[in-house]
């Protein structure tokens, strides 16, 4: 054999393609021949060499930019990329709401439920937020962080209103008690605790209804709640956490 | 390897306007191009613009390809190989002459070099030092004649039979073969030389 021939063979023969009376000559050849030993030997080092790098993944977006710039058309939701990132958004809400709203069913916690929604949007309308505003919100993480700060800066300082207000009501009533006799404070007191419930529209009071249920005896709820903070606002702003 | 039936109705569907069909098309062959531009032009930023250049150019001249004259894939690797070239001849290449050391010492002794690659089980050094190798192949391999590395690159790494490449490069199939084993033979001296060195 040539060394012309040897190196025409040389692929194949890497490859393992070649048998018989070729192969034998073929490695014949290479060892007698140095030059083409050798040539061998670097061949088979560098197709190892070349076998050995991976395939490179290409960045995310170059699917994405190559439509853009040919059919124009987005791409479809994938494996990847921003629509997927939404779809797990989606999926985690529904697993969020959907038990949440199966336990809303049951009997014994639709009240609660329903009070907890009445509640916060009746907060919200206080603290100044609609709705229907809710579709103007500005989305971006910074956006968001800042306009939960500035609401619940809003409910907090509602809330200590609320409790000076409670506050003062409830020093007035025990002065009263102290100077009216046993009869006419029951009355008054039976008269001001209507009041109380129809005066205000904020949606607490129905909570606060719900709380004397269990309360014992019938004092003036707020009168006993310096430190404890009344339910609704309290409760309101631990959900917005 | 490549369903050609399926390959043409989708070429088929294309043509006739379906974006869909563009899609799936880009989708099943972005990467092959990505990485054939990025082992040939070096860097992924290039690779990167190379591919949508392809594609751009793909999907102008779509109606152009003949599925009785061969493989999608061979007409789709002979356009990225065409852009290669005006690519490198647009570019003058900068040679890095000295960043071939990144290698580290201990692979450096006497074992032949295909038995350093290594092949299984690799813990975190060795995927370190496996990604170091990747790298000192990947600029050794920009170190070779354009046409060595395109050879090399569409056999070793793209698995392309040395009929398909011929027709690619419009070179007869024994150029093709002689090519390869010069190709991997530089390589292979480059690496060994770098070793060397680093001793
Ligand atoms: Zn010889």
């Amino acid at each position: 054999m040539q060394c012309l021939e040897f190196d025409a063979l040389l692929s194949q023969a890497i490859d393992g393609s070649l048998s018989g009376e070729k192969l034998g000559s073929f490695e014949a050849h290479g060892r007698e021949c140095r030059a083409c030993g050798e040539l061998l030997q670097e061949a088979e080092a560098g197709r190892s060499w070349l076998k050995s790098l991976g395939e490179i993944a290409p960045p995310p977006s170059l699917v994405t930019n190559i439509l853009l710039r040919t059919s124009g058309v987005p791409r479809r939701a994938r494996g990847n990329g921003l629509s997927s990132w939404l779809e797990r958004l989606q999926e985690g809400a529904v697993a969020i709401v959907s038990p949440l709203a199966a336990a809303a069913r049951q009997p014994r916690f639709a009240m609660s439920f329903g009070m907890a929604f009445f509640t916060l949007s009746a907060t919200l309308s206080l603290v100044g937020v609609r709705l229907r505003d809710l579709r103007h919100l500005d989305l971006r993480p910074s956006a968001i962080r800042r306009s939960y700060y500035e609401t619940s800066g809003r409910v907090v300082k509602y809330y200590e209103n609320i409790r000076f207000v409670y506050e003062i009501e409830s020093r007035v009533r025990q002065l009263k008690q102290a100077t009216t006799p046993a009869e006419q404070q029951l009355d008054k007191q039976e008269n001001h605790k209507g009041r109380e419930n129809k005066s205000d529209r904020s949606g607490q009071p129905k909570q606060q209804e719900q709380r004397n249920y269990s309360q014992e005896g019938d004092q003036p709820v707020f009168a006993f709640l310096p430190d404890d903070p009344p339910v609704v606002p309290g409760a309101t702003y631990r959900r917005l956490v | 390897m490549e369903d050609t039936h399926v390959a043409a109705l989708l070429v088929r569907r294309c043509i006739a306007g379906d974006s869909a069909a563009w899609e799936e098309l880009v989708e099943r062959h972005h990467r092959r191009v990505y990485n054939i531009c990025y082992r040939f032009a070096g860097s992924a930023s290039d690779a990167e613009d190379l591919t949508q250049e392809v594609f751009i150019k793909i999907y102008r001249t779509l109606a152009s390809y003949d599925v009785e004259r061969g493989a999608f894939t061979t007409w789709l690797t002979t356009i990225t190989r065409n852009l290669l070239v005006d690519h490198f001849r647009k570019t003058k290449q900068e040679r890095r002459t000295d960043s071939l050391d990144a290698i580290p010492a201990e692979e450096a002794d006497a074992t032949p070099l295909s038995e350093r690659i290594p092949d299984h089980a690799p813990g975190p050094e060795a995927k370190a030092r496996s990604r170091e190798t990747g790298e000192a192949v990947h600029e050794a391999l920009q170190r070779l004649s354009p046409e060595l590395r395109e050879t090399v690159i569409l056999r070793d790494l793209q698995d392309m039979d040395y009929r398909d490449i011929a027709t690619v490069l419009k070179v007869p199939e024994g150029t093709v073969k002689s090519r390869i084993n010069r190709g991997r033979a530089e390589l292979a001296r480059l690496l060994q030389r770098t070793y060397k060195q680093v001793i």
